[in-house]
């Protein structure tokens, strides 16, 4: 038995309405409880803040495309590096860190739990064996279904069984906890080199369009009761004038789960720009948030972008050759068989582009715009975005109307016309923060009753506690103070253990996958579907019976059952 | 002649490459293909033994036609023997020469080696197994 | 007993419906495979003790001694060179990682001397490529280009290209064109619907060639490069053009000869240029059998797919200087551990035979060359026959090889845990 007693913690927890209470916190075995012995190690919070562990629930940290990323970058390797030291391994990367150094570096900012944006069910395998090298985060994977052959052969037969049938049994073989579409229907026609213009415009071959994908995959999320709703990358990403596409598909998306949204649309700055062209993209953040703030059934993240240099990578293939033929830099592409794409290209974002500084400021707007800070979390779409160190920074920025203000002075004159930043008068507050790094990661992924994302009797003890006062900082003022905070904790607690102190992890990480078996009616299970069978071992290159993931992938998997429907 | 010596995979040294000490992995790898007008103009066929010589050393082959192979170009499995010629010059990538070194061929009446041989005269021993 | 869906660990197309009917701990028949699978799973003569050279010869020793005595000879090494790796499974791999950045060594795999180059290339320009799964499905034209797959790879072909049905292509032989572009007339050469015939050393010229082509630049093309006929040229160039997917492999070819990383660059640029014409891909043909999951392990360790020196507390990468065969050439290491590979046989003379000057450790199911540099041997299981574990298909598909049986044998992970953990002073990674 280990126990922990924690005291004079300056509580924010969003989802027991806690906001700002000096309190005390009992740790046993790795959960929070009513109290500990006098033998409990004593930590002195000294009146910092402390919140539930971050969660980052869209983040591109493990599989086939990261490690792409780093294999074709040695100059990103240079560019982050340290040695051994005590617990800690080697460590190379800078915006695509090898596996230690994305753990250490989340963990030294409180980060618990994170969310791998995209698997390819096929290289699932992969995904799973760089979890097992991130070793203190809790991990889950998003899977991908937006090219998905069984799938779209189920939604053109307009078959929300079937199509619920093909989920469960792909989550179940990838291990995999919810669904994601990447530019649903695109993946597939970039299989030939082209892409979809429209959420109405139908996927060659396959006679279904984005729109129908989306909205069987929401109906047959609620079907099978995933924890997670549906994870929409929208068509058209990075298009000028593609925010009539993403309020398109906002327009489908209905109210169908009391508990979270239905659908969770991520790294929307991505997807909110107006204009036609290069030269007069503007931002439609306004539109964006307007639609979201309308709409409870819709939360978003950010996709917040940072200056300076990073990769981009996404299953969205054919948005990736795109920005290569603006970029002509090095470009990598992946498709993946009856399923999706993939592809990858470094970028450098700069303030000297009127382009960049006018997506650096919606990412900013949708935070300020959404008046529900559950509706907008705070992502980069690491590493599209930014590295995932550069979090601090966005809180900073969203909590100090000043340090924007700085900010934007540097920036290419163009962004004050065509955003409406700097005319944001709103500074968010802890609580805001909080939410949006957190609690609200917890609820939209379906993860609060696994103990996530709070700090109740029985939460699973994930902890940071933060080197900030928040009694005696003005983050308006003083937000050089909160970026520093929210770089390195003072302590980071994971499942009970204090896994970092000061920015230094101290033990062997031990962390755990969640995946989601959900269950169907005997008569629609896949494997028993002869005409299923025939079309995988047909076109797969892989024997259907080598396909799922074995559980020695998992040393640590914790499966989430679902209530089988009928 | 003044050659271009090629290596590359090919499926009997695939097949017997887990066994290195055995006779067939020997025919194998130490068969070079030539040209037949090559082999014509050198006065040797097929199964006469010929000296392969470069600025790193030399070494004796079987010699094998093959129309597929260029005039002025050998080819030999990779592996030892080839591998006892090449120089281990990587210009800076790594990678040495095995495709492109030049050599020196002529005909020659002096032994095949083992690979046990060849691995001793660089200093190892052989481990007799069967 | 029949075992069905057997992955075949030889080369890099993993080829995972192979049929194994075994008996009394033996197998007996393999089904599905090629001539390279049956060898590897029925012809599987093992070394069957640790041994250690002595002054009067080889002499058997137990296991215990032979962790103890590579440990200590690791231990006491200045600079010790850890190499292969690409026929074993990522577990060993991950273990020999964790080695090296314990001991401060410098570790490497064999791609160094297969696609290392190709790694260069795609490090200065990207890689478009796909699961193999993609070009079955949809290839109408595939390019060979200084590979040998009847030789080499013998399956990929039927599996994934010219033979494979497909959901695009059901009628796979009349719909998909085949070019095969080699220096010599091989017998993959021989099916070919267009075989280019380069002159030794040309590869880079006649790829400028079509990329200019393709770019519409024809008019600067010579009549003859590198021996190619500019009709040829032109035409090959407008197959691909007009294909609805293409996809170039290619082998030791272009790594190999001169010009090295840069005709993979050119290459790879080719293929970019077709892009924005039509669909196009390309891919390594990966050698031995988990060589792409080395260059992965090592990558989401290290940060670095190969040549990874630990000698400076951090990871360090810098081919030419930090690959196998320079370190050897310079007579640099002064100790080696080779698992899993052969670079007594594949290494050019002057870097094996440092092997024979420093005590080498040999970590290896078979003996081999460079059994006779080494100082110490210590057979294991094989990876797919004996022992499971992870491999990577040349495409970057993670499959898992089974154990089919059992030969009494320790896996080479378990051997090299022991290893670390003498190191470690008794703690594990």
């Amino acid at each position: 038995m280990t126990e922990i007693w924690v005291k004079n913690a300056c509580v924010i927890d969003p989802l027991n309405h806690i906001n700002g209470e000096i309190m005390d916190i009992a740790i046993r075995d790795g959960r929070i409880v009513e109290s500990v012995s006098d033998r409990a190690d004593v930590i002195d919070a000294q009146r910092c803040l402390t919140l539930p562990g971050g969660i980052d629930s869209h983040t591109h940290v493990s599989g086939t495309k990261v490690n792409f990323g780093r294999y074709m970058s040695p100059e990103d390797m240079r560019a982050g590096r340290t040695k051994r030291k005590g617990k800690m391994h080697v460590t190379s990367g800078y915006y695509v860190p090898t596996t230690f150094g994305n753990s250490y570096r989340y963990s030294a900012m409180g980060y618990t739990t994170l969310l791998e944006g995209a698997m390819a069910p096929l290289e699932a395998r992969h995904t799973h064996e760089e979890f097992t090298a991130t070793p203190h985060q809790d991990m889950m994977a998003n899977t991908l279904f937006d090219g998905n052959w069984a799938v779209m052969d189920a939604v053109r037969e307009k078959d929300v069984r079937k199509t619920a049938a093909v989920v469960a049994w792909t989550l179940k073989a990838a291990r995999g906890y919810g669904i994601k579409l990447t530019n649903p229907g695109g993946t597939e026609a970039w299989g030939f080199g082209e892409d979809l213009t429209g959420i109405h415009e139908m996927v060659p071959h396959f006679a279904v369009t984005p729109a129908e994908i989306i909205t069987t995959m929401m109906r047959a999320n609620e079907l099978l009761k995933l924890p997670h709703s549906v994870h929409l990358h929208c068509n058209n990403l990075g298009k000028p004038g593609n925010y009539q596409t993403t309020l398109e598909t906002f327009d489908i998306v209905p109210d169908l789960n009391p508990d979270r949204q239905t659908l969770y649309a991520t790294h929307v700055q991505f997807h909110a720009y107006g204009g036609g062209t290069w030269k007069n993209i503007c931002s439609k953040a306004e539109e964006i948030t307007s639609s979201v703030n309308s709409r409870p059934q819709i939360v978003m993240d950010m996709g917040q972008i940072m200056f300076g240099r990073t990769m981009t990578m996404t299953a969205d293939g054919p948005m990736e050759f795109n920005l290569h033929c603006l970029h002509h830099n090095k470009w990598s592409n992946h498709d993946v068989e009856l399923e999706t794409g993939s592809g990858i290209i470094p970028v450098t974002y700069s303030k000297k582009s009127a382009v960049n500084c006018i997506m650096w400021a919606i990412g900013l707007e949708l935070a300020l715009l959404t008046k529900n800070p559950y509706q907008c979390l705070l992502e980069t779409d690491n590493p599209n975005g930014a590295p995932f160190v550069k979090y601090p920074e966005i809180i900073g920025l969203l909590m100090s109307k000043r340090y924007r203000d700085e900010e934007c002075a540097t920036l290419h004159p163009e962004t004050e016309k065509r955003t409406s930043l700097c005319a944001l008068e709103r500074e968010l507050n802890w609580h805001d923060i909080a939410v949006m790094t957190r609690a609200g990661q917890a609820k939209a992924l379906g993860i609060v009753n696994q103990g996530k994302g709070h700090l109740g009797i029985g939460a699973e003890a994930d902890i940071a506690i933060y080197p900030i006062r928040t009694d005696s900082v003005d983050p308006a003022r003083e937000y050089r103070k909160v970026v520093e905070g929210f770089q390195k904790t003072r302590y980071t607690i994971k499942r009970g253990r204090v896994v970092s102190r000061d920015g230094d992890i101290i033990v062997d990480g031990a962390n755990a996958t969640f995946w989601v078996d959900a269950m169907v009616p005997e008569d629609l299970k896949m494997e028993n579907d002869p005409e299923f069978i025939k079309r995988f071992e047909q076109f797969y290159t892989v024997r259907m019976s080598n396909y799922p993931v074995q559980d020695v992938y998992l040393p640590r998997g914790r499966r989430i059952e679902t209530e089988v429907f009928t | 002649m003044k050659c271009i010596l090629n290596t590359g995979r090919t499926v009997p040294q695939g097949v017997s490459v887990e066994h290195k000490g055995a006779d067939v992995y020997r025919t194998i790898a130490s068969s070079c293909f030539l040209n037949p007008v090559d082999m014509m103009i050198l006065g040797i066929e097929d199964g006469d033994r010929i000296r392969v010589t470069t600025p790193t050393g030399h070494i004796v082959l079987t010699a094998r036609p093959a129309e597929g192979v260029a005039r002025n170009e050998i080819f030999v499995a990779i592996g030892p023997y080839a591998n006892h010629i090449i120089s281990s010059e990587t210009h800076g990538t790594g990678m040495p020469d095995f495709k492109s070194q030049r050599v020196d061929v002529e005909p020659t009446k002096e032994p095949l080696k083992s690979v046990g041989e060849l691995m001793e005269a660089i200093g190892g021993l052989r481990y007799d197994h069967t | 007993m029949i075992i069905h869906d057997v992955i075949c660990p030889f080369c890099g197309c993993l080829c995972d419906d192979l049929e194994l009917e075994c008996e009394g701990g033996k197998i007996i028949k393999v089904q599905n495979g090629c001539a390279l699978a049956e060898s590897t799973f029925m012809t599987d003569t093992r070394l069957p003790a640790p041994i250690r050279r002595t002054e009067s010869g080889w002499e058997e020793i137990s296991y215990n001694e032979a962790i103890k005595e590579t440990a200590e000879i690791l231990q006491g090494a200045d600079r010790p060179l850890l190499y292969g790796w690409s026929s074993t499974h990522g577990e060993a791999q991950s273990v020999g990682v964790h080695i090296a950045e314990l001991i401060g060594a410098v570790i490497d795999n064999t791609s160094t001397v297969c696609h290392g180059p190709s790694i260069l290339a795609i490090q200065e320009v990207g890689h478009p490529g796909c699961t193999l799964g993609q070009v079955k499905n949809r290839a109408d034209v595939i390019i060979y280009w200084g590979c040998n797959p009847i030789e080499a790879h013998p399956r990929h072909m039927s599996r994934y290209t010219t033979y494979a049905t497909g959901f695009f292509v059901p009628d796979a032989q009349r719909e998909r064109t085949v070019i095969v572009v080699d220096t010599r007339r091989t017998d993959t050469a021989g099916i070919a619907d267009e075989f280019v015939q380069i002159e030794h050393g040309g590869d880079y010229a006649v790829l400028s060639a079509l990329r200019a082509i393709v770019r519409g630049k024809a008019s600067v093309i010579p009549a003859k490069v590198a021996g190619v006929s500019k009709e040829q040229l032109i035409r090959i160039a407008e197959i691909c053009k007009t294909a609805k997917f293409g996809a170039i492999f290619f082998g030791l070819g272009l790594t190999m000869s001169r010009g090295k990383y840069k005709n993979i660059r050119n290459a790879i640029e080719l293929t970019d240029e077709l892009n924005r014409h039509t669909k196009f891909v390309i891919s390594p043909l990966r050698g031995h059998g988990n060589v792409y999951g080395s260059n992965e392990v090592f990558t989401w360790m290290t940060g670095y797919p190969f040549a990874v020196d630990f000698a400076r507390g951090i990871a360090f990468y810098n081919p030419g200087e930090t690959t196998a065969v320079d370190i050897l050439r310079r007579g640099e290491c002064d100790a080696a551990l080779i698992v899993a590979s052969d670079p007594g046989a594949n290494f050019p003379r002057a870097a094996a035979a440092h092997l024979a000057k420093i005590p080498t450790v040999v970590i290896d199911p078979h003996v081999n060359a460079t059994t006779a540099l080494a100082r110490i041997h210590i057979p294991c299981t094989a990876a797919g026959i004996d022992a499971a574990g992870t491999a990577y298909r040349m495409d970057g598909v993670p499959i898992r090889l089974k154990k089919v049986i059992d030969r009494g044998y320790p896996d080479d992970a378990e051997i090299l845990k022991k290893i670390y953990d003498r190191l470690n002073g008794g703690k594990g990674p």
